[in-house]
């Protein structure tokens, strides 16, 4: 019955989101604009990666630590030693796509309940909190997850197009899969619950938009610790970050099903 | 008893919503729920349903403690929320499928179809909730209601800001329910609505003012009176009649008398002739009816004067 009941929410939560404009958009426009910056940053380099550009102490900075975790660059040319490394961090970067659409669809999915005053009737039937919860981060986590992997897989055909073939033994380490198929779930479903706690406490969607904002900040913070080289995050640094945050995802699902109750949301959302 | 609250009390920080509360409900029957804004009528039927907790007391719904196995109680009641919301861009079908998703039913299908069509909604199920009108919503959230087949049915304000003639209907549909064998928890202000529909009546205001089918609360508060609309009153008249000893009491109001006697049925025809010997022209007797808002208001200034 527990999966009857969370497929049951899957399907109307995709139903009610896919005919939502602005969700469609955010499933389709983000991820082609964070995939188009990816590929034109390496182009840029490819093309323009001249003396001057990298004579400058912030890629100098940045060749210093490329020689230190990627000896095997060596043997490549400057301007393809800079593209390696953007596309080593790209994988950071794409976390942005499942925490947006995650957070996103999480604060849509709550505010709509509130504003439909849909949620008392649907505690009245014998749904359980968590599976609602779980049910509803699923619609949001999924999308998230798969257009992520579409996107890490459009990187990788766009590398071979492009004529950057040859870079990727370079890059394609364990890290770029921990990444992509243990980091993102786990950061799309986090980002799910974080956006259901805070929602269930914003009054209108205008609020609730301002809180994915706020979540999306560790992420940018997890890409700017990354590529300032303030912390390397190498394969193992990655999984023990991914495990982390799918330990974490338990407990915020605790915290999420505690803050969700029932009674909270039927005497206090108007 | 279907039914039963043992001082059932909620309070919410300082303010007291339901107090005490001792009420009980038989199967297959309506129960009314009656009492002023703020009353707690809404938080005792939320507690019932397993929505809320009580802070201390407790209620049994069928053998089950709503508040330790809310979700049993879930499976087992069907509720109209006071303000009953609907996911507007999907059809009404949708919708129902969508609730009747949650509980384990071999015929959602059939069901569906089959209250849909009894609300006179069948040939809009595939119109967006959104297009429907507050009559609709409020037929289509009685159907979300009765999906699953539910033993107990709460209702809270069923006919509230729907026209007269869609409050009838969704009546008359009550009435239905209850003589299908459906226990329901009515709450209402409409005073008519619950003397039309219920058995019982629990007057609230934050405690139980009085529980009773309308015709006991009645007897209860008012004795009976014997109404004479006659052409015209003059004291010959007063004075025949009080000196009759079967009199209790009488009073007076423009060419009616209201008189109370002490056995009507006998002393009627003894009271008329007297009336008539003694020159008075009677246009009409009646019995004096006290409507449920007389006993409703009655019960609540007694309860005021306590």
């Amino acid at each position: 019955m527990t999966k009857q009941r969370i497929y049951n929410i899957l399907k109307k939560e995709w139903q009610v989101m896919f005919t939502e404009v602005n969700s469609l958009m955010l499933v389709t426009l983000l991820p082609v604009i964070i995939l188009a910056q990816g590929l034109l940053y390496v182009w840029l380099i490819d093309k323009f990666g001249g003396e001057s550009m990298i004579s400058s102490a912030f890629f100098q900075s940045v060749l210093q630590k490329i020689s230190e975790i990627m000896p095997a660059v060596s043997v490549l040319t400057i301007p393809e030693q800079l593209q390696v490394f953007l596309l080593s961090q790209f994988n950071f970067y794409l976390l942005l796509i499942p925490v947006m659409i995650a957070v996103s669809f999480a604060t849509f999915s709550i505010v709509d309940e509130k504003q439909t005053r849909s949620l008392e009737a649907l505690l009245a039937t014998p749904v359980r909190t968590w599976e609602l919860l779980l049910g509803k981060a699923l619609s949001g986590a999924i999308p998230a997850i798969i257009v992520t992997w579409i996107c890490g897989l459009l990187l990788l055909l766009g590398v071979q197009i492009l004529g950057w073939g040859h870079l990727l033994e370079y890059f394609l380490n364990p890290a770029w899969f921990i990444i992509l198929f243990l980091l993102t779930p786990a950061i799309s479903i986090l980002s799910f619950l974080l956006g259901v706690i805070g929602s269930a406490r914003a009054k209108d969607s205008k609020s609730a938009q301002n809180l994915v904002l706020l979540i999306v900040l560790p992420v940018l913070m997890l890409i700017g610790i990354q590529i300032s080289g303030l912390v390397w995050f190498t394969t193992i640094l990655t999984l023990v970050l991914a495990i982390a945050i799918v330990v974490i995802d338990f407990f915020v699902l605790k915290v999420a099903v505690r803050l969700f109750s029932r009674e909270s949301i039927i005497i206090s959302w108007r | 008893m279907l039914i039963e609250t043992f001082n059932l009390t909620r309070k919410f920080g300082e303010r007291t919503a339901v107090d005490n509360l001792n009420i009980t409900a038989e199967e297959g029957k309506i129960l009314g729920f009656l009492g002023p804004n703020g009353a707690g009528k809404t938080t005792t039927m939320r507690m019932l349903a397993g929505l809320i907790s009580p802070t201390s007391g407790y209620a049994v719904v069928d053998g089950i403690r709503p508040d330790k196995e809310p979700e049993r109680v879930h499976e087992i009641i069907g509720i109209l929320t006071e303000s009953p919301g609907f996911y507007n861009n999907m059809s009404a079908q949708r919708n129902l499928e969508y609730f009747a998703g949650f509980y384990n039913l071999s015929d959602a299908s059939a069901q569906i179809e089959k209250y849909l069509r009894l609300m006179g909604l069948w040939e809009r199920r595939q119109d967006k909730v959104g297009t429907y009108s507050k009559g609709m919503k409020q037929r289509l959230a009685i159907t979300r209601a009765l999906i699953h087949k539910p033993k107990i049915l709460f209702l809270d304000e069923p006919t509230s800001g729907l026209d007269p003639e869609v409050s009838q209907e969704v009546r008359g549909l009550i009435k239905n329910l209850s003589q299908e064998g459906y226990t329901v928890i009515l709450s209402t202000h409409n005073l008519s609505e619950a003397e039309q529909l219920c058995q019982r009546i629990a007057v609230i205001r934050t405690g139980l003012v009085a529980l009773d089918a309308p015709a006991n609360l009645r007897q209860r508060l008012f004795r009976h009176q014997t109404m004479i609309k006659l052409e015209e009153i003059d004291e010959r008249l007063i004075g025949a009649i009080s000196k009759l000893d079967f009199i209790k009491n009488h009073s007076r109001e423009e060419n009616t008398l209201f008189i109370e006697l002490a056995d009507p049925s006998k002393h009627q025809p003894e009271l008329i002739k007297s009336i008539v010997e003694a020159g008075g022209r009677i246009i009409e007797v009646t019995d004096k009816k006290h409507s449920l808002e007389d006993i409703y208001l009655s019960l609540l200034n007694e309860e005021e004067k306590i």
